[in-house]
């Protein structure tokens, strides 16, 4: 662990302390500042990220510091989206997704910049990167839902919203062409840098069976319907396991020698 | 639901969770092995089952033909998997037998400057084959990033690292003294005028070099010269190891096809803009460099057998699944909103 006495440091240093504090003030029921300081620390987040962009002169996609920076910009807009627009709850869980996605940036992983190689010099880098990214926050969230639905708690406060397992369901919904379109990008990028649209990469192997995790969930749920909720949720859950799996592991470890190594 | 839809739905989620735990298993063994296994028999009568399961669903169930995007979606897994087994190495084998047509799965294909080459070496086969035409390269260059960086290493095992910039600084501590940076050359050479040493940048030539200066309080500052391209030239008494490093930005082949005697297409390929000619895509894939024959480039050289049917499944998938999830929604949005003020009337 190490503290990060730079200017990006004290950036997600603030936007963790920030999201901390919204945090505590919406399980406090202060609501409507929870949702004030939940909107200054995104602003935090992003000042972060062009920082960041300004600094290596790339879209800062490249790493896990940078992915996990990016993260923690996204979960604002895609809380607000999914408030607003889908009537799902969960707004404290998400202020916590950008406390631990921004932990690691802030304290674990090297913020070192590094200059791109060859094979990432692709106009696809950033998209296909960022709409997994967009995908997994999406998937967080739905597994959050499916966590309450399987625990059977529901904040009071969220009554009023549609309930956790119609709504892993439709965060789902939203994330899956995500999730699809992550997938294809890769594999479009793969064919032009190394020739091959599937390498059987290691990592390209677990996006693989997270993906196919989802479409199962959606078979599953046209079988069932909303008559075994539990095992819907079990099925999200396993998805979001896989993606924690895609995301780090496969960087972290080094047993799964691949050609995705850039990340690490 | 009926005994046969159920039935099939079953098989479904078996072949999902089936091909989920291989994908499991496949990450573990590393790369190499894993496409050997999905590209094997037993995995080749499982893709061409789930495609079977496909089309059987298309028959059991009227409404993945009749939405318009679960048909897409559905159809583009067709493709994806018909595309990919077609372009897979059993794919070039059957339609060699069966159709006559011979290509070339994959190859590494080293180029030397000047010189027409149609032989590519399969590694897979461990043979050599040849393409319907040659490749000439006119040039092969290594183009780097313009800011490398100079890394600095104590006896004691302490680290730092620098802009490699003409100005820069860097203090070391009371006991190391200050590195400061005076010049970066791009091609260093060195004469004597006036029995004294002379360094200088000579254009045109590459031996990248930056002269660096390490003062101490109270000595006289040392000059020395460090060199990209012999890495760690240190004497063992100097408690500082120079290194100075530059990241490849891009390997640069300039590619001409001939066929017939005659020049029939150009391209100045890289990393991410491969050339395609005859039903091969080439690849900038392996670096060159320099040996005692000249210059030469490594080369991947890959038929774009199937790839069509395997982008045309992509680009289905995709449009079915955002129609699906995305733009059906969006639709019954609008529709509530256009219902909403006529019924508030
Ligand atoms: C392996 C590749 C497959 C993929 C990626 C896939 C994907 C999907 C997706 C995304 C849905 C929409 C789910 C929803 O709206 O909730 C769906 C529905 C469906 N799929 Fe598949 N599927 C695959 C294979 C199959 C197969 C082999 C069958 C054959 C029996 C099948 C039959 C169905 C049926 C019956 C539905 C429900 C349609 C409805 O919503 O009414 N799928 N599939």
């Amino acid at each position: 662990m190490e503290i990060k006495y730079t200017i990006q440091g004290l950036l997600i240093y603030a936007t963790i302390a920030t999201y901390l504090l919204a945090f505590v003030a919406t399980i406090a029921r202060r609501s409507r500042t929870g949702h004030a300081l939940f909107l200054c620390g995104f602003v935090l987040a992003t000042i972060a990220v062009i920082y960041r962009w300004i600094h290596v002169q790339h879209v800062p996609l490249q790493n896990l510091f940078e992915v996990f920076l990016f993260l923690g910009a996204a979960c604002y807009p895609i809380s607000w989206f999914s408030r607003r627009v889908l009537r799902i709850g969960g707004q404290w869980a998400d202020m916590l997704i950008g406390v631990i996605v921004l932990f690691p940036a802030g304290f674990i992983f090297n913020a070192e910049p590094m200059q791109l190689p060859p094979a990432l010099q692709s106009p696809l880098f950033a998209p296909h990167v960022a709409v997994y990214m967009f995908s997994y926050v999406f998937m967080l969230k739905a597994a959050f839902q499916a966590g309450e639905q399987l625990l059977n708690k529901r904040p009071r406060i969220e009554q009023t919203l549609i309930p956790p397992e119609q709504a892993t369901y439709e965060l789902i919904a939203i994330g899956f062409p995500l999730l699809t379109l992550g997938l294809v990008l890769g594999s479009w990028w793969g064919k032009l840098a190394w020739g091959r649209s599937w390498g059987w990469d290691p990592k390209e192997l677990w996006s693989l069976a997270s993906w196919l995790l989802y479409v199962g969930y959606f078979h599953w749920r046209y079988m069932f319907g909303t008559r075994r909720p539990r095992l819907n949720s079990v099925w999200a859950i396993a998805g979001m396991a896989a993606i924690i799996i895609t995301l780090l592991w496969v960087n972290l470890s080094r047993i799964f020698a691949g050609l995705h190594s850039y990340a690490s | 639901m009926n005994r046969f839809k159920r039935a099939a739905l079953w098989a479904v989620l078996a072949a999902i969770i089936l091909l989920t735990v291989l994908s499991i298993y496949g990450a573990f063994i590393g790369a190499d092995r894993a496409q050997a296994f999905f590209t094997s028999v037993p995995l080749a009568v499982y893709w061409l089952a789930t495609v079977a399961l496909l089309i059987v669903g298309f028959v059991l169930f009227r409404r993945l033909l009749r939405v318009p995007s679960l048909l897409l979606l559905h159809l583009g897994c067709i493709l994806v998997v018909l595309g990919m087994m077609w372009g897979s190495k059993g794919g070039h084998a059957l339609q060699k037998r069966f159709f006559g047509i011979d290509t070339i799965p994959m190859g590494e294909l080293w180029l030397y400057e000047n010189v027409d080459e149609n032989r590519v070496f399969d590694a897979d086969a461990n043979s050599v084959r040849e393409l319907p035409f040659f490749v000439r390269l006119n040039d092969f260059r290594i183009e780097y990033y313009e800011l490398g960086q100079l890394s600095i290493w104590s006896r004691d095992g302490r680290s730092w690292r620098m802009p490699a910039e003409a100005g820069q600084s860097l203090s070391l501590g009371e006991d190391l003294g200050t590195v400061s940076i005076r010049r970066v050359f791009e091609n260093f050479r060195i004469d004597i005028k006036a029995d004294e040493p002379v360094a200088y940048d000579e254009p045109g030539g590459s031996n990248p070099a930056l002269e660096v200066t390490v003062e101490k309080p109270g000595t006289k500052p040392g000059k020395r010269y460090v060199f990209e391209r012999r890495p760690g030239h240190a004497n063992a008494n100097d408690p500082l190891v120079l290194d100075y490093h530059r990241s490849i930005r891009d390997y640069v082949s300039e590619l001409e096809i001939v066929k017939d005697g005659q020049v029939v297409t150009a391209k100045n390929i890289e990393v991410n803009h491969p050339l395609y000619y005859g039903g091969y895509h080439i690849y900038q894939n392996k670096p060159g460099g320099q040996d005692e024959y000249g210059t030469f480039t490594g080369l991947l050289v890959v038929s774009a057998s199937g790839l069509n049917a395997v982008y045309g499944g992509y680009v289905l998938l995709i449009g079915g699944i955002v129609w699906h999830f995305w733009g059906r929604r969006v639709l019954d949005r609008l529709k509530i909103q256009r219902a909403a003020p006529e019924g508030s009337q």
